[in-house]
């Protein structure tokens, strides 16, 4: 069976110049939620960003369910290989312009937003109770963390890809929101590559690439 | 109508003692910028009296060549100034800044003297000159206040821009929200001007022009004509120097590069 994603190959150093990774490719099969593991520092973050290329790349084939996308086409790949950033970066506005904006750009055509779906997520991860004219600026580190989690399960792009989703959730708020990721992933269509803190809840995913180990095979 | 008071040296001396006064202020108050304000009253001198045996010259020079080369040193010199007005820079800001300068003051420009005035011949450096000296100082603030604006919207709000791309957006898309905040800044000093002329000030050119012994009104229509066109050459300009910016920062592929990005101060 063709893999559902393929991306690379990859390399990137840090700022004193040496290595964190070369040659990586990052290959997802459909239906899975992959960990992408490794020690702190060994760029696991900038891997991420590479493959939905936020950051310049060269020689970088990305390919998904058998479709090549060029550089020149990284906004429709974004659209569908959709990063939840680290951090959960928020638009300046309200809690309902930050679920909703990725539905008035021109990637989205016609889709508008599944309003029950909305209701159930917000439900699942305890946002239900805030009302969408809060202003971010006043929500919690977790509850903006939340939040980024929910925007990206509805705009339901082809793949997730999440740097640390889960911070400063409660452990059981995050066995939640972990179970809300899942179950994007084992749908027909999707997957996701995500990197969490939380070694147990990593534990549970399909499959676990570690960083490291991966650049000293392909170094060998 | 009265004519012009002519201003010998005897007057400018007098006049001299006011800046002095300024400085015994400072020495008194202890403000410790006596030293700057003797350099600028000494620059106001020097290059205002340039100036003046430059214009002159020029003024019975009437050749066109000669005035538009003259017009365009006066692009580079402000292109400048704005460029070197904001606190962070790029590779080719100069460039981007003096085209904007360069393409909406001679839009502008061109519009005003053209047709609004009508200016016969067409190069007239009697009024060709002064008003686009005023467009190029006014659109200079704009331009410096817009580009610096950008540059610290794309330095300090970069997460929101890439939070946009992440969910697919375009190099267009993902520029309008630091496009908009910069020219919005950019605009604010001519809304201000436009707002309080006549009542909290009175204009600059205005006055110069009703003390020379225009007539009032003749004056109030030359201040509405100019401030119009500084509205237009700044509203133009910013967004010009924002979008050629923009391109710098962002290729086709919107990634946005802010490794490009350089703090001057």
């Amino acid at each position: 069976m063709l893999p559902f994603l393929t991306a690379g190959p990859f390399s990137a150093r840090n700022g004193e110049g040496r290595v964190l990774f070369n040659d990586v490719s990052i290959e997802l099969a459909e239906g899975e939620l992959a960990v992408l593991d490794g020690p702190s520092g060994s760029g696991k973050s900038t891997l991420l960003r590479q493959l939905v290329g936020m950051v310049p790349t060269s020689g970088v084939t990305r390919e998904l369910s058998g479709e090549v996308h060029t550089d020149m086409q990284l906004p429709g790949w974004r659209s569908l290989v959709t990063l939840v950033a680290q951090d959960a970066p928020m638009l300046a506005g309200t809690l309902g312009e930050n679920t909703r904006f990725p539905f008035s750009q021109r990637c989205a055509g016609t889709r508008v937003p599944d309003e029950t779906e909305l209701a159930r997520l917000t439900q699942a991860t305890g946002l239900a109770a805030i009302p969408e004219d809060r202003d971010v600026g006043t929500l919690s580190g977790g509850e903006r963390h939340r939040l980024a989690l929910v925007r990206g399960l509805l705009w339901r792009p082809k793949v997730i890809v999440a740097d640390e989703p889960l911070s400063g959730l409660d452990e059981e708020t995050a066995v939640r929101c972990f179970e809300l990721l899942r179950e994007f992933a084992h749908q027909p269509g999707h997957g996701v590559l995500c990197v969490l803190h939380d070694r147990q809840l990593g534990a549970r995913a399909d499959r676990t690439v570690s960083l490291a180990a991966r650049v000293s095979v392909e170094a060998s | 109508m009265s004519s012009l008071i002519e201003l010998g040296p005897l007057q400018l001396a007098v006049a001299t003692l006011l800046v002095v006064a300024a400085g015994t202020i400072s020495l008194v108050l202890r403000l410790g910028i006596e030293r700057r304000l003797a350099i600028s009253a000494v620059r106001t001198v020097v290059q205002l009296g340039l100036l003046g045996l430059i214009l002159e010259r020029v003024f019975s020079l009437r050749h066109p060549v000669v005035i538009i080369g003259i017009l365009v040193l006066m692009t580079i010199f402000a292109a400048r100034e704005a460029a070197s007005r904001t606190s962070k820079s790029y590779r080719g800001i100069m460039i981007d800044a003096w085209l904007a300068m360069a393409v909406s003051c001679f839009a502008v420009g061109g519009v005003v003297t053209q047709l609004v005035v009508g200016v016969d011949p067409w190069y007239e450096p009697q009024y060709v000159i002064p008003l686009i000296g005023m467009i190029l100082g006014n659109s200079l603030t704009g331009i410096a206040l817009g580009l610096d604006r950008f540059l610290d919207h794309l330095s300090t709000r970069h997460g929101e821009i890439e939070l946009r791309l992440a969910f697919g957006a375009t190099r267009r898309e993902a520029l309008a929200a630091p496009l908009q905040d910069a020219v919005r800044t950019g605009m604010v000093p001519i809304i201000n001007a436009m707002a309080a002329a006549g009542i909290v000030s009175l204009p600059g050119m205005m006055t110069g022009q009703i003390l020379a012994g225009a007539p009032p009104l003749q004056a109030v229509a030359y201040q509405i004509v100019v401030m119009f066109m500084i509205a237009a050459a700044v509203a133009g300009g910013a967004m010009l120097v924002v979008l050629l910016a923009g391109r710098h920062f962002m290729g086709k592929d919107a990634v946005l590069r802010l490794d490009r990005l350089r703090t001057t101060k």
